[in-house]
């Protein structure tokens, strides 16, 4: 889970003296790397930090429930449509 | 350096810092440079020339906030000039050859402002959490919730990048050009653009490709307008459109469908996170979709537009596709009008066909854990371009099979993105509102009525589409 991320932004961006005044930075040196990115946006970072599962209320469910059901109801009814569609074609 | 990537150095070889090159070059360096990959060194990059972009000294040319601009325009323009796909200009054309200028004018801008509320939202959530927006919805809601959106947005993928192959096969089809050699020059466009290796030159040839959806303007003004009668349909929204309610209700749907789809929200969100989008580039990101959903609506609108001749000629167009639009429009906007037709159905289908497999790969690289970047070279992240380049194919032989369901494809395309689209939002909202993910950035109160007023006009058109189709007579004239 991550957090104090907003916390986070307000350093970024700051503390690069190591690229801001050079031509080409040398991105041979990790560190420079590191510096242009944030927190959690290097590959290996993004592997071993993951969002955690949240709990969804009733609410949440039921409503992603009905949509679900929506959709599948809607889908039969999209194709019922082209098919008669299909044989009104002369 | 922020604390997570400090943490990740020190972790690896203590707290000393090389500050030189030959340092850079030590084996303690080596080890951390093991933990980086090609895709974060371009990403470096990119975010390099951002950084400078904002140091001043474009600034100090005279040339404002442009540069920086040009680094960050990308994903905004792109997923709505990909959205002019051709199924969404084949139902522009119909709109204005069915019912000229009138009502379905400032409805365009409408959808417009609907995929405007909801991309906007896609550009907070890549740029804050660096995730893409199917593995937000795995980690946040569960294999379960995951697998169903997945599922809607794979099917809904695939049928359309069917129709942008339709779309490329009729758009040089009025050139003469034999639907295989179409094809495969679709998927060699396709092609060429991943093979860069680099988000950044995907990016600008996709760009370059995606400003020619322009090419409508010069049909629309080849079909001389009437501007008055434009002027007035966008103050009054009239005159309203007259004649089936079903066939009406069709080119509602169809006309949303162009505007507001889920793969959509995944490819922005995706492409925001792997263009390396940072909170402080929202402002950005923001006007990118704006300029993108400005310049798709314009493209739209004179779609419609080149089309109107159709109308006032009583011209019957209700099955036409793309190639049979240029044809009956060259008596009225010449043989160059109907050639510029032709060829912006061809390149919005080009467009789309990169856009839309991307979108399928970013997904599917998201859930099964591996590599998903265009910054990745092939070879790191070969099941990423397998699936984007496969489903390109895929799409593409579909449209080569001799009586393949094609009309059925196109017919239901835009309506099926329409159904699938309001729990795609669901889960949208649900995560823009999820303070543990987006901390500071989560949607204030206007947002949520915006983006929940768009969720429930789509569910109103989904429930009068039913209505319709179970009780047909309902909307007969």
């Amino acid at each position: 889970m991550k957090s104090g991320k907003a916390a986070d932004d307000g350093n970024v961006g700051k503390a690069r003296p190591s690229t801001d005044h050079l031509s080409e930075p040398n991105l041979k040196d990790p560190h420079v790397i590191l510096s242009l990115l944030e927190a959690d946006q290097t590959v290996a970072a993004k592997q071993r930090m993951r969002f955690g599962r949240r709990n969804l209320s009733f609410g949440a469910k039921a409503l992603l429930w009905g949509l679900r059901v929506y959709v599948v109801a809607m889908l039969v009814l999209v194709v019922i449509s082209v098919v008669r569609a299909i044989h009104s074609v002369p | 350096m922020n604390s997570a990537n400090k943490e990740m150095v020190e972790s690896a070889f203590g707290t000393a810092r090389p500050t030189t090159d030959a340092a850079a070059a030590s084996p303690l360096a080596n080890n951390l440079a093991d933990l980086l990959t090609h895709e974060d060194v371009d990403r470096a990059r990119d975010r390099w020339r951002v950084t400078r972009a904002r140091g001043g000294q474009a600034r100090a040319a005279g040339l404002g906030k442009l540069p920086l601009f040009w680094l960050l325009v990308g994903p905004g323009v792109l997923v709505f000039l990909g959205e002019n796909d051709a199924p969404s200009m084949l139902s522009y054309s119909a709109t204005g050859s069915r019912f000229g200028v009138g009502f379905f004018i400032p409805f365009v801008i409408f959808t417009f402002l609907m995929g405007l509320v909801v991309q906007e939202m896609t550009v907070r959530l890549g740029a804050v959490t660096h995730r893409g927006h199917a593995e937000l919805i795995f980690d946040r809601f569960g294999r379960f919730w995951g697998l169903f959106s997945i599922g809607d947005l794979i099917l809904g993928n695939f049928l359309t990048l069917v129709t942008e192959f339709i779309g490329i096969r009729a758009g040089l089809g009025f050139f003469g050009v034999r639907p295989v050699i179409a094809v495969a020059i679709g998927l060699a466009v396709v092609f060429v653009a991943i093979t860069t290796g680099r988000y950044w030159t995907w990016e600008r040839i996709t760009l370059a490709l995606a400003i020619f959806n322009g090419l409508f303007v010069p049909a629309a003004l080849l079909a001389r307008p009437h501007w008055q009668a434009v002027g007035h349909a966008l103050w009054s929204w009239m005159p309203l459109p007259h004649g089936s309610g079903s066939e009406i209700l069709l080119l509602l749907l169809a006309n949303i469908g162009a505007t507001v789809t889920p793969w959509m929200i995944f490819f922005q969100q995706s492409a925001v996170v792997d263009k390396g989008i940072q909170p402080r580039d929202i402002s950005a990101g923001r006007l990118d979709t704006l300029v993108g959903a400005v310049l798709a609506a314009a493209f739209g609108i004179a779609a419609i537009l080149a089309t109107v001749p159709l109308f006032h000629h009583g011209i019957d167009a209700s099955r036409f596709e793309a190639a049979q639009f240029a044809e009956a429009l060259e008596p009225w906007i010449g043989h160059a009008g109907a050639a510029l037709f032709a060829l912006g159905i061809f390149e919005s289908g080009i467009v789309a066909a990169i856009a839309i497999s991307t979108s399928s790969a970013y997904a599917f690289g998201e859930v099964l854990r591996t590599g998903h970047s265009l910054n990745r070279p092939v070879r790191e992240a070969w099941p990423f371009y397998s699936i984007l380049l496969g489903s390109a194919c895929a799409a593409a032989a579909l449209v080569l099979i001799p009586h393949a369901p094609l009309v059925f494809i196109v017919l239901i395309v835009n309506v099926i993105a329409v159904l699938a689209m309001p729990p795609a939002l669901a889960f949208l909202l649900l995560l823009v509102n999820d303070r543990d993910v987006m901390g500071e950035h989560v949607n204030r109160a206007w947002e949520n009525v915006t983006g929940v007023t768009v969720t429930v006009l789509l569910i109103c058109a989904g429930i009068g589409f039913g209505l319709a189709t179970v009780f047909p007579h309902w909307l007969a004239p």
